[in-house]
């Protein structure tokens, strides 16, 4: 067969395809099937029993805790999303327009941290925000303070101030690349039509890169969202935790796995719907 | 010529080590056609970039109405530009982007609404204001860069290549009316373009530039019949040239030597001295190809082969090698071509050479 090595390296290209399907489905899609089929599950005096009921959800649904844990967890993502947009919007706009020489070195140094593993950073802010943390030190010796506050950490303004920090480089990514891609005579343009700065800002880089906020807004909302790490290691209090936490605890300690799926489910679906609108939303908008 | 609308005095613009404009100096009248042509790398964007105030000139003064607008930024001068690809406002629709400049200046609404209507009319696309540039065709997004500029009724209209991007037949009549346009609301045009035809066709005024320095301004006649430097003579239409050797200057004529000949030309604005080199440009349509024999009065012969005819519709191209080895192109009406390998004399009348320094 005159074909045999175009044909071997079709069969390996075509197998080579498989791999990455077949590592979605087997660490993606399995788990969030069987997560949801437990879901429907239930617990028969703390023994985990296959069926189909609906009487996770209808907990989940009428007890008051899940409902307002989940918005709990989506006012902590708002606001680190607004911080995170305030943060990275102006330096991805010093990174695209005002910044020559070093570009890519800065750009590097904040895309640096993502580097770092995520506990570290998260276990910064316990040095930073602790009792005799860095912060405190600098408030004493400024004589602002006379002892320690303890109210830095372990709130929930030390998870916003965490998560914001985690989450901004993936604000900023999005926001520098559409920015980066205006081209440079629309904003000559606007100034020859009279605009200046701040107006040729307001009327044409803003709007411009509105798709670019969006996405880093998604990505800022719906992975401070589910995060579980800061919470738990700058939340201290119970009152302080998020959905994620919740989760972990019903199957950890609760050993109550088909409520947790449940939750994980209503997680799920919450994310997925805000991805398809947010999705719909960029579509528009570049579409019209 | 009454006081000028624009004066460049003494322009220069450096990038770092790079000089790309290297003292420019030039005026422009009010509702002239001025055309800037050079090659690219020759100063001619960024001698626009710098009226239209995107960038600082490194020394020299833009003087409008007499007044110093060098340091002014481009939304404080009346000015207003076309760019090479419109750069029109992708998020604005038609309207919205014509329109943009007098919102800018707080013009009141209904006059922004008839203004608008008055300019999209003014470039024939009176029915497509409420659709997005993306939507319209390369020839529409250009009207709509020209009505958005004209609707602010700037003193100066600074055009960047606008016609680069067309297809050739959609140039040749944006050409035409480009020009009528001027013509019909009075605003002075610098257009910047590196096509030499399209200079010829359009201004009223040709200032072409080279390595950013002014190589020779005149108008479209003048560039083309007498132009100053062999640079220009080769950058602007077809020309041949002959290398050669000044014998002597009599009166407004001189005589050279050319691969051996003796010819005749018109002294150009410099008096060539005896003994120097320079060159004879002769344009293809004033050299007759023809047999050899006597040589009239008024004009210059050179012996040569015909080496290709080349058919081009409305006439033909000759190509003749010359005796020493030179090749010179004439243009001929249809028919009136000898076939290839024909021993033959090209002529030309005297006052059609132009002579030329380097």
């Amino acid at each position: 067969m005159s074909n045999t090595p175009a044909a071997t390296r079709r069969l390996v290209l075509r197998l080579g395809a498989l791999v990455p399907l077949a590592w979605a489905i087997a660490l993606l899609f399995v788990p969030y099937g069987l997560l949801l089929v437990q879901s429907f599950w239930r617990l028969d005096h703390g023994v985990l029993t296959p069926g189909f009921t609906l009487d996770n959800y209808r907990r989940l649904v009428g007890t008051s805790l899940y409902p307002r844990t989940i918005l709990y967890s989506a006012v902590t993502a708002l606001w680190v999303t607004g911080g995170a947009l305030l943060l990275a919007y102006p330096l991805a706009y010093l990174l695209a327009f005002k910044v020559r020489r070093h570009r890519d070195l800065l750009y590097l140094a904040v895309i640096i941290p993502l580097w770092v593993s995520y506990v570290v950073r998260a276990y910064a802010w316990k040095i930073i925000l602790g009792q005799q943390g860095i912060l405190n030190g600098l408030l004493l010796s400024l004589g602002l303070i006379r002892e320690p506050l303890s109210v830095l950490l372990y709130s929930r303004w030390a998870v916003i101030v965490a998560l914001t920090h985690i989450y901004t480089p993936f604000a900023l990514m999005p926001i520098f690349a559409v920015l980066e891609a205006i081209p440079a005579p629309l904003r000559e343009a606007s100034q020859d039509l009279y605009a200046g700065r701040w107006r040729t800002f307001l009327h044409v880089t803003l709007p411009l890169s509105l798709p670019g906020v969006l996405a880093g807004a998604t990505f800022a909302f719906v992975l401070s969202m589910g995060d579980f790490l800061a919470p738990q290691l700058l939340g201290g209090n119970d009152s302080a935790l998020m959905v994620s936490n919740l989760v972990w605890s019903l199957f950890g300690v609760a050993y109550n796995w088909p409520l947790g799926a449940a939750v994980a489910v209503v997680m799920l679906g919450l994310t997925l719907a805000l991805l398809t609108l947010t999705g719909a939303l960029e579509r528009g908008g570049s579409g019209r | 010529m009454s006081d000028p609308l624009l004066r460049l005095v003494d322009l220069s613009k450096r990038f770092g080590q790079v000089t790309a404009l290297d003292g420019i100096s030039l005026d422009v009248a009010g509702g002239e056609f001025l055309t800037v042509l050079g090659a690219s790398g020759s100063g001619k964007t960024t001698t626009l970039r710098l009226i239209a105030g995107f960038e600082p000139p490194t020394a020299g003064q833009i003087l409008m109405d007499g007044a110093d607008i060098a340091r002014l930024p481009p939304y404080r001068r009346d000015v207003n530009t076309v760019f090479q690809q419109y750069a029109l406002f992708p998020h604005l629709t038609v309207r919205e982007n014509v329109g943009y400049g007098l919102r800018m200046r707080r013009v009141v609404r209904p006059e922004i609404e008839q203004r608008v209507t008055e300019a999209l009319a003014l470039v024939r696309l009176g029915d497509l204001g409420a659709r997005r540039p993306r939507q319209l065709s390369g020839g529409q997004q250009q009207r709509v860069a020209l009505a958005r500029a004209l609707v602010n009724r700037p003193r100066l209209l600074l055009l960047d290549e606008p016609l680069g991007a067309l297809d050739l037949k959609l140039r040749r009549a944006m050409q035409l009316e480009l020009k009528q346009l001027q013509t019909r609301v009075g605003i002075t045009f610098v257009y910047v373009t590196h096509d030499q035809e399209e200079a010829l066709t359009m201004s009223d005024r040709i200032a072409l530039m080279r390595n950013g320095r002014l190589e020779q301004l005149g108008t479209p006649e003048a560039i083309y019949h007498r132009p100053r430097t062999r640079y220009v003579a080769d950058f602007i239409g077809e020309t041949n040239l002959l290398a050669g050797k000044v014998l002597g200057a009599n009166g407004g004529r001189v005589t050279i030597e050319v691969g051996g000949a003796t010819l005749r030309a018109i002294a150009g604005e410099t008096a060539p001295s005896a003994g120097a080199d320079i060159w004879l440009s002769v344009r293809p349509e004033r050299l007759a190809v023809g047999p050899r024999g006597e040589v009239a009065p008024d004009r210059n012969q050179l012996d040569g082969v015909v080496t290709d005819v080349v058919f081009m519709g409305a006439g033909t191209r000759v190509f003749v090698t010359l005796a020493d080895a030179t090749r010179a192109v004439a243009h001929r009406p249809p028919g009136d071509a000898p076939a290839p390998g024909t021993p033959v004399a090209v002529e030309w009348p005297v006052d059609a050479g132009v002579l030329l320094r380097e």
